[in-house]
């Protein structure tokens, strides 16, 4: 066959064997490079070899459709700022190339979303950068904080709504917890596991939620979404106690060992637990980190090679996630105390995601403090390791194993619960 | 009712037939079964218009929106997974249902689309708990045979069904999803169909098809939609026509209605319309955009490999006409060949053929005295089917050694429904012929002057069926005979 020069978008006339096929030419995928992708009138797509098509004929050119989306000002009502880095909150359907795409325009993430305007005037849209959430490092959480501390600095703005993918959302949220400090406004962290051109997505609850969220008085970091299966509630999760707890539901998000802050429906906040107040306060930004650190999840019958590895490579923290209540292999124990020794910081949190560690109920959790290895409660993994990273970045705090070890026991952004309930 | 000219009136019309499959839910591995029982849990949720592929909110979408509905969806902990909830993905496409649309598609005479694409077809009506129906379109091009010439089918689809609506409360609907996701067959026809009665004779024979392939039966598992236009006019969608007894009425009434609309110059609306069991209709919504299909980005195209084609092409099960033709010829009266295909026992008829010659008898034995035993008990067909089906083979034996006549299997079989071993069963308790004639005699004596069967009622009556109707007839038209 001769070379396609039809464009996706294209009404095409395809010559197949004794078939000619008319529709709409779309781009193949990513994985079918043998294949042609067309839109019949009715509406299906199917698939055509390349290799068995005589001629593909254009009968007229796509037009590039500029969306337009004006969102919608009445500064009678609240103003808040949302900031949007990428995900599947802010990704769509192309109807052009037939996959999904990061928008490409995200402010028409709004004309899916009309509902979110209903209580809140949103004066700033700030896009940083469009990302999946796995894609992301502590470089981009420091841009999302330096955006969010213009804006929580901005006396015409009552709160922001970051939206953000959902896989490593909850290290965001505890990035933000450590480099914001303490705030004088809410910073709503939102997402959604539906994509955003299917009716029966939960980013419109979600947004709906976060923006009653964005200008109530809790002036915290905290993740917004769905409490249950249902579309009648969210939960609003304090940053650094948040999870992803399952793959695909809704209501993917837990808080673990504590309580949410806050029930949110459509129209009304209950507050279920104490938080930071709003005030006027300026937000002082705390950037610094460190990313020579590490998060282990002991097995059994594990090598302890693994960190021989992180020690040629020079890490200067480790976070082990050990098993039960706190505990580690002996050949693990030894190994930690040799290279605790030469100045790696290791901590340990429990990969039973609830509960706490506690070193002294068993002889190797005791081996494990004698080998320095410093047990951080009930803190999560996820933000112990952010913790480790930003504690890490301080020069004035690592001179001594003991400062590094009271800045890790310290309960900065919430990262500790004294009384867990459940 | 005025005669119609439907080539006057440019009459066109096609069919979409929406037939069950006989599966697990085509993209989970749930049961497709529809239950009666209280749900375990419920879910509330609310759906929001969204703009399709050209950037425009669907008329039709915009329409239900406009509703500003809260949906609450009715689940079973055993029957009912995260996929029916919209809580995970699509798992990959039931290959046995896709296997059966296959067969039909060929039956059918199509072309199978070798390359195809799941799509996701935006339906907001809280009918899916997603916002779309997942569908593909998987032949084409194929075609039925009719008395008033050849009918094109356009497409074949496999797609889910959607969820059961329960009730309406205030602002609220109720669905169960024990439908949603149970594998559908969707056959388009051409719009080449001329008359109702050309109508009446494509349903018939793509329902032929449908039921000699593994489809659900019975009320329900078969919805059946008519397009119709007239006078070049908008097209109208009838759903629910799969009534065969008022379906001819409900298209002659719509080309009526048609009719007067141009006639007052009114021009007909494109929508969808509802057939009512009296064979009217009433407006159900207007038609959907054709602006609502979009990718299932969740699973990737569909193959069909030209083997998997081949393999079935090889296996293709027998049309029932076909088989109505062969039992036919083998002896089977018009009557038992419907019941025998009605109640789809032609393999245990086939394989009881073997034993016993009279195939009409086998039908009367594994149909219709079942049937009669069960509405006599208020049982199911099925209960009491349970109870005597691994006795046919033996009774069949005894019949064709005389142990016994083709009178008593009715009895015999009663005897097994309630509780006796076989060798009971078969002892059937008979009236000798001296004990009725003598009876016979006494009754005539008594009553003189009836006819024979009047005598026959009243010696049934003594004997409660303990006689041979034919033999009692024989002895009491020779008794009156010699009065």
């Amino acid at each position: 066959m001769e070379k396609i020069i039809a464009k996706p978008g294209d009404l095409v006339e395809v010559h197949f064997g004794k078939v000619i096929y008319e529709g709409i030419f779309l781009e193949s995928p990513e994985s079918e490079k043998g294949i042609i992708l067309l839109k019949l009138e009715n509406g299906y797509n199917i698939g055509l070899n390349k290799k068995d098509i005589l001629k593909i004929v254009t009968i007229h050119r796509g037009e590039d459709k500029e969306e337009k989306s004006e969102i919608s000002k009445d500064n009678k009502k609240p103003n808040i700022a949302m900031i949007i880095t990428g995900g599947t909150i802010a990704s769509s359907y192309d109807s052009k190339t037939g996959g999904v795409h990061p928008l490409t325009n995200p402010e028409s993430l709004f004309r899916f979303y009309p509902g979110l305007f209903e209580r809140v005037n949103v004066v700033k849209v700030e896009v940083p950068f469009m990302k999946f959430s796995e894609e992301m490092d502590f470089k981009d959480w420091q841009k999302i904080a330096r955006t969010s501390e213009k804006l929580l600095n901005d006396s015409n703005i009552r709160g922001i709504i970051i939206t953000h993918g959902t896989d490593f959302l909850h290290y965001t949220s505890a990035a933000l917890s450590f480099f914001l400090g303490k705030l004088n406004k809410p910073v709503i962290l939102t997402y959604s596991q539906r994509s955003i051109d299917r009716a029966s997505s939960d980013a419109n609850l979600n947004l709906q939620c976060s923006a009653l969220a964005a200008i109530s008085d809790i002036a915290e970091v905290m993740l917004v979404g769905h409490a249950s299966e249902e579309d009648n509630f969210c939960y609003a999760i304090r940053g650094t106690k948040v999870r992803k707890l399952h793959t695909s539901r809704r209501d993917a998000f837990k808080p673990i060992n504590c309580k949410p802050f806050a029930k949110i429906s459509q129209d009304t906040i209950l507050k279920i637990d104490g938080h930071n107040l709003r005030n006027n306060r300026k937000v002082k930004l705390d950037l610094k980190f460190n990313d020579k650190i590490a998060l282990i999840k002991l097995y059994p019958g594990q090598s302890t090679e693994i960190l021989d590895y992180y020690a040629k490579d020079k890490y200067k923290g480790i976070i082990l996630e050990l098993s039960g209540i706190g505990n580690a292999s002996s050949k693990f124990i030894k190994k930690i105390n040799e290279l605790s020794n030469k100045g790696i910081i290791f901590c340990g949190v429990s990969q039973c995601i609830n509960g706490r560690v506690d070193g002294l109920v068993y002889s190797s959790g005791r081996k494990l403090i004698e080998a320095g290895v410093i047990y951080l409660g009930d803190m999560l993994a996820e933000t112990a390791l952010v913790k480790l990273g930003w504690v890490l970045g301080h020069k004035e705090w690592i001179k001594s194993k003991e400062k590094i070890k009271e800045k890790m026991l310290e309960n900065i952004a919430g990262e500790f619960n004294k009384r867990l309930e459940e | 009712m005025e005669k119609i000219d439907y080539s006057k009136l440019k009459f066109k019309s096609g069919l979409e037939i929406h037939q069950q499959l006989d599966t697990h839910k085509l993209f989970c591995n749930c049961p497709s079964v529809l239950r009666n029982d209280e749900p375990d849990f419920l879910v509330e949720r609310k759906l929001h218009a969204v703009a399709g592929e050209s950037g425009k909110v669907d008329r039709a979408a915009e329409y239900q929106a406009s509703l500003k509905k809260t949906f609450v969806y009715q689940g079973y902990k055993n029957s009912t997974c995260l996929i029916e909830l919209d809580e995970e993905p699509p798992h990959e496409i039931n290959e046995e249902a896709l296997k059966i649309a296959l067969q039909i598609a060929l039956l059918l005479n199509c072309k199978i689309i070798p390359i195809t694409q799941i799509m996701r077809k935006t339906v907001i009506n809280g009918s899916n708990t997603s916002g779309f129906q997942r569908t593909v379109l998987i032949a084409r091009d194929g075609y039925v045979e009719t008395a008033f010439g050849r009918v094109g089918i356009d497409t074949i689809c496999l797609e889910e069904d959607s969820a059961r609506e329960v009730k309406k409360e205030g602002d609220k609907v109720y669905w169960n999803l024990d439908r949603l996701g149970i594998p559908l067959v969707e056959i388009a026809t051409s719009p080449d169909i001329k008359s109702a009665e050309q109508a009446k004779e494509v349903a018939l024979h793509i329902g032929d098809v449908l039921r000699s392939c593994k489809v659900k039966r019975g009320i329900g598992t078969i919805r059946q939609d008519v397009n119709i236009s007239i006078l070049n006019g908008n097209r109208v969608e009838m759903k629910g026509v799969q009534d065969m007894r008022t379906f001819v009425k409900t298209i002659e009434n719509e080309v009526l209605r048609q009719k007067e609309l141009y006639d007052e110059k009114t021009p007909t609306q494109a929508e969808v319309r509802n057939a009512l069991p009296d064979g009217s209709s009433e407006f159900l919504r207007p038609m959907p955009g054709s602006d609502r299909m979009y990718p299932e980005t969740d699973l990737p195209l569909l193959k069909i490999s030209r083997e998997f084609i081949n393999e079935i092409k090889k296996d293709l099960p027998k049309l029932r006409s076909e088989i109505a033709g062969e039992l036919k010829e083998k002896g089977l009266s018009e009557e038992m060949i419907k019941l025998i295909l009605n109640e789809d026992k032609i393999e245990e008829l086939k394989s009881l053929a073997n034993i016993y010659s009279n195939l009409n008898f086998i039908v009367k034995m594994i149909v219709l005295f079942p049937k009669e035993i069960a509405s006599k008990e208020n049982k199911t067909f099925e209960k009491i089917e349970e109870k005597i089906i691994d006795y046919y083979g033996d009774i069949l034996r005894l019949l064709n050694k005389k142990k016994i006549g083709e009178g008593d299997v009715k009895d015999i079989l009663i005897n097994i429904v309630n509780g006796k071993n076989f060798e009971e069963a078969i002892k059937i308790e008979k009236a000798d012929n001296s004990e009725i004639e003598g009876e016979v005699l006494k009754i005539i004596k008594e009553k003189p002057g009836l006819n024979a069967n009047a005598y026959m009622g009243l010696v049934m009556a003594k004997f409660k069926g303990k006689i041979n109707g034919k033999e009692a007839m024989e002895i009491i038209n020779k008794l009156v005979k010699k009065k």
